[in-house]
């Protein structure tokens, strides 16, 4: 289980997720920030919930009523003209 | 520029319901839906109810798009919203295509799979089990020749089902074998326990037996003792809640699955694994409120197990503490299609309520309101016994926030 991917995006291995968070003895976000588990291309689309459970057992913090890990726009893959929005008003 | 009354992302039931409520008020609707196709996940739902009528969600969808068609709603598909920026008066709806300026705006996102990562999971030839039904019932592919359903819950056994109505075998549904990410999904008592819930869809007198009692831990756990070997039959198909998948193997592609016995604890049982060969497997790792442009706007959120996780808080009439935004179907909690397509109903009419402030509006308001918990209590599919409470939860925290906003209204 611990060669398992959890992050497909960016192949994130549970064994990565344990280790990191053995090394650094990390909170929940700084282990994502650490191994960028679900902040690859799919914005966590596919492996948040997985992250949040695997996290909150590593890491023992109860889950609360806010959010496990921020949610940033944009919440879905889009090029950077389109996110730079020019022409996208009609005046 | 354009400023809409209301601009409504998702059309599925809970959308399009809510579409037909602003129209009806002629309000200046915009429905946005990242789907080619309007109807949401109601569009892969077919299953027959407990008095033998079909529900078909493709006919379901077709009637919610003519009605909001016949009343020229500006629907628009295949259009990605990825963030909601939140101004002094108005919000703007950000898109691929373009800004959509709005006073209002209805979050109907839906529901979205969590993932059951067991080892394999990540060859070709794995999918949800949400995907399978969208490929057979959407887009008429067929998924493969055999395969073996994962994860044994309210939603695989349906979707199950709709896959054997299809023509495509299945070997079986069983439990995952434990790991810290699905420790849920493969704990046989919890599984039997929430298998009550479809006690009706089972023609087998063992589940209806052993769910009736299930609420006595005692019974449970003879029922699970006594679980017969080759599984008890739903629709001819076994479903094993004493055998897991320990791992999915194959090279290039899905080729077989390893298949374990488990005890009722959901141990493993030694050297009783056995290949089963598969082309491909379906994961059912259950739903969770698909919220994050809830999240971006800055709607403050409640955990509840019983409505399936994180839920942006809301009062009865859908409007979340962040003045103007409103939100329906399962991103308040996992229900039924037709409790998502009442409180579309509800947040419609709460929205025209808002704009148009009128008696016979607030009226039809709380018999909407009424009729969402009525809808409730007949649903046929249960995703959870504790729906309810969940609600009363949520209800009690919008309370709560209100009142806080209120006290730093005054401090201010």
């Amino acid at each position: 289980m611990k060669d398992t991917i959890i992050c497909r995006c960016e192949e994130i291995t549970l064994g990565d997720l344990e280790e990191i968070a053995k090394k650094h003895n990390s909170s929940a976000r700084e282990i994502k920030l650490l191994s960028r588990a679900g902040m690859g291309f799919c914005g966590g689309r596919t492996c948040r919930p997985a992250i949040d459970k695997i996290l909150t057992n590593i890491t023992k913090e109860n889950p609360s009523d806010a959010l496990p890990l921020k949610v940033a726009p944009p919440v879905r893959p889009i090029s950077l003209t389109d996110l730079g929005g020019f022409g996208k008003d009609d005046e | 520029m354009q400023i809409y009354d209301v601009v409504i992302i998702g059309a599925g039931p809970a959308g399009l319901a809510a579409a037909i409520q602003c129209r009806e008020n002629n309000l200046d609707v915009v429905v946005l839906d990242e789907f080619p196709r309007a109807g949401g996940r109601l569009l892969g739902q077919l299953h027959q109810e407990p008095n033998g009528q079909w529900w078909n969600g493709i006919e379901e969808s077709k009637a919610l798009l003519e009605r909001a068609e016949s009343l020229e709603t500006d629907i628009q598909l295949g259009v990605s919203v990825h963030h909601i920026e939140k101004l002094d008066d108005q919000f703007v709806i950000h898109t691929k295509k373009k800004y959509f300026h709005t006073r209002n705006v209805l979050i109907a996102t839906g529901a979205a799979e969590s993932p059951a990562p067991i080892p394999g999971w990540t060859l070709p030839g794995v999918m949800s089990i949400g995907a399978a039904q969208v490929m057979t019932n959407v887009h008429r592919v067929k998924v493969g020749e055999k395969g073996i359903i994962v994860g044994v819950n309210v939603l695989s056994a349906a979707i199950a089902r709709e896959l054997q109505l299809a023509g495509i075998e299945l070997h079986s549904m069983a439990l995952p074998t434990r790991n810290v990410v699905v420790d849920e999904q493969s704990d046989p008592r919890l599984v039997m326990d929430r298998l009550s819930r479809i006690a009706h869809l089972a023609p087998s007198k063992f589940i209806q037996l052993g769910s009736k009692f299930a609420k006595y831990k005692f019974v449970q756990s003879l029922a699970l003792k006594y679980y017969p070997t080759n599984g008890i039959k739903m629709w001819g198909m076994p479903i094993y809640l004493n055998k897991a998948i320990k791992q999915i193997n194959g090279t290039d592609k899905v080729e077989s699955v390893t298949m374990v016995d488990v005890t009722i604890n959901g141990d493993i049982v030694e050297n009783s694994e056995k290949e089963i060969p598969v082309d491909f497997v379906c994961i059912a790792g259950g739903l969770y409120p698909l919220a994050e442009l809830a999240a971006v706007v800055g709607c403050p959120f409640i955990y509840s197990e019983e409505l399936g996780g994180h839920i942006p808080i809301h009062n009865e009439t859908m409007e979340t503490p962040v003045k103007g935004i409103y939100v329906a179907g399962n991103i308040t909690g996992i229900e039924s299609s037709k409790v998502a397509r009442e409180q579309g109903k509800v947040a419609g009419l709460a929205i025209a309520h808002k704009e148009l402030n009128s008696i016979d509006i607030e009226e039809k308001l709380q018999a909407a309101v009424r009729n969402v918990v009525a809808t409730r209590d007949a649903a046929s599919i249960q995703f959870h016994p504790g729906i309810s409470e969940g609600r009363k939860k949520v209800s009690t925290a919008f309370q709560e926030t209100m009142k806080t906003q209120k006290e730093l209204e005054l401090v201010r």
